[in-house]
């Protein structure tokens, strides 16, 4: 198998930042890459005004217990 | 000297529970059946990571001293159960089946042990899984794979895939399996036994470790729906250490198991679930499954839901994320002892832009606002479990390199975990070469009951649950 250079250097990018990546995951990481963009795309393609997921943010119910 | 019960460990914790009780069967005894039977089958299929024989013969003898004294606890008192190896036991390793956690050790128990324990349940050992639980095909290259009981050349399914191989062949009579794409169901589904997600935050996930926190979902399995319901009872309910453990009344799950078909009525989407890549077997028993229902009283009804099939993106969206987040300390100081297949998956996640993962919490709730508003028509929504016929391991390792199928079977299981509604797989048929079909009873969130009611109902009609993997070769 022949890698590109963009695959050699991305290689040597894993290799400068610790992670044990060959050139031969290389090509993994690139289909990891794209499988994520696939997932985004369709989640980006949903009309989702007015879906903000509300306990996230609504303030959780607090009192002072009574003594 | 052990009696010889012919079968036993085909049976039901339903069926053995009464024996135990009336003491025709002691827990001592039928320990001693299941260890054998570990002992014999073990070397082949690879189900366990650990097989606690001294603790659980101690805890069995306890039991049998308990029942003597009319101190009988419940259906689970001297039962023989299996645990993920991401559930807590104290003073016992929890690995996740990975090499970073070889050495973890847990302080204390998980919330679903101390409430197993309570229920007079013995303790058999740490069930083999997927590392970290982040995979579809039930493959583990550094605990070795588990081989599915009706073949053993095909996979599991996971990344319950010891806690579902421990169960199909008869070496413990339930396990506890967790969720987050499909882990109990999809595994269930493949070797033909029942395996239930319950609704999200039923059961508290206190000592359970992490995979997507809200989309992580812990349950049983094991071999009929009425004995995930038994399981169920002694595990469900609040917890103060997990906040999103649900803290409504307590209910008995078997309550309504044996209501029958009348009065229900079962959603069949016309979309998504039964086309294109549906195996046409799996499609064919699950439809005439629901034909049979509604012959006993069900009434059905077709739902379109042409937006389902944004489903499994949402909730991948959703865990990529989040799985980054639970081990971003553990992959920086880890990441060469992590396999290459599960550190790339969580290596993807950090990649991901805020604003996706801001678009998949936005898309989550418009998905479940679309779920509850189709699920106003029906009690429960019937689909396949996986969309494949089983696969050979070797098929997953050298043809598609887990993509082909990893990504495939949990198309269907993975819609109820975004949405978190409680979902059930049950077999209902056996393809042309003879492995299970499941199905996915899936219901109103917090309404296990009907769930349950109605695979119980099913069970009832046909015996597709009562078929058993006989000729499992031992390894010597």
């Amino acid at each position: 198998m022949t890698h590109t250079s963009k695959q050699r250097q991305s290689s040597r990018k894993a290799t400068r930042h610790d992670q044990p990546d060959s050139v031969d995951d290389i090509d993994e990481i690139h289909a990891s890459q794209k499988e994520v963009e696939r997932t985004y795309s369709v989640i980006r393609s949903i009309d989702t005004t007015g879906f903000e997921p509300l306990s996230i943010f609504v303030p959780t119910l607090s009192h002072r217990e009574s003594q | 000297m052990t009696k010889y019960f012919p079968d036993i460990e085909y049976q039901s914790i339903t069926e053995i529970a009464p024996r135990i009780q009336s003491e025709d069967l002691s827990p001592v005894d039928l320990l001693e059946i299941m260890l054998q039977r570990i002992s014999r089958l073990e070397p082949s299929l690879n189900a366990f990571l650990t097989v606690w024989s001294d603790s659980a013969q101690k805890a069995a003898r306890s039991a049998e001293s308990e029942i003597k004294k009319g101190k009988y606890i419940g259906p689970l008192h001297g039962i023989p159960i299996g645990l993920k190896d991401l559930i807590d036991v104290k003073g016992h390793k929890t690995t996740a089946g990975s090499k970073v956690l070889a050495n973890n050790t847990a302080k204390s128990d998980a919330t679903v042990v101390t409430r197993l324990k309570t229920s007079g349940a013995i303790l058999m050992g740490k069930l083999n899984l997927v590392e970290f639980a982040f995979g579809t095909t039930g493959l583990n290259p550094y605990t070795g794979d588990v081989k599915n009981p009706w073949d053993l050349n095909r996979i599991t399914a996971g990344s319950s895939s010891g806690s579902a191989a421990a169960v199909a062949s008869g070496m413990i009579l339930g396990s506890l399996g967790s969720d987050t794409g499909g882990s109990i169901r999809m595994p269930a589904s493949v070797c033909g036994i029942a395996g239930l997600k319950p609704t999200y935050g039923r059961i508290p996930r206190t000592g359970v470790l992490d995979l997507s926190w809200s989309m992580d979902h812990v349950g049983p399995m094991a071999r009929t729906t009425e004995d995930c319901a038994i399981l169920l009872n002694a595990l469900a309910g609040t917890n103060n250490d997990d906040p999103t453990s649900y803290a409504g009344p307590s209910e008995d799950f078997t309550s309504e198991l044996n209501k029958g078909l009348c009065q229900i009525k079962i959603g069949i989407p016309t979309n998504y679930f039964f086309e294109e890549p549906v195996d046409s077997e799996i499609s064919k028993a699950v439809l005439y499954s629901v034909n049979l229902m509604a012959s006993n009283g069900a009434e059905v009804v077709e739902l379109p839901m042409p937006w389902v099939n944004k489903g499994r993106a949402i909730n991948l969206g959703v865990i990529r994320p989040e799985a980054v987040s639970v081990h971003e300390s553990l992959m920086a100081e880890n990441a060469n002892l992590y396999t290459s297949d599960v550190r790339r998956r969580i290596e993807s996640g950090l990649i991901i832009k805020a604003i996706d993962y801001v678009h998949a919490q936005r898309a989550r709730q418009w998905f479940n606002h679309k779920m509850s508003e189709a699920m106003k028509q029906v009690d429960v929504l019937i689909t396949p479990s996986v969309p494949i016929q089983t696969p050979t391991i070797k098929q997953c390792i050298t043809v598609d390199k887990n993509m082909g199928a990893g990504d495939q079977l949990p198309m269907f299981t993975s819609v109820f975990n975004a949405t978190g509604q409680p979902s059930l797989s049950i077999p209902c048929g056996f393809t042309s070469d003879g492995m299970p079909i499941g199905m996915m009873i899936n219901g109103h969130p917090y309404d296990e009951k009907t769930v349950l009611r109605v695979g119980n109902a099913f069970e009832k009609l046909t015996q597709w649950h009562q078929r058993v993997p006989t000729d499992i070769p031992a390894i010597k």
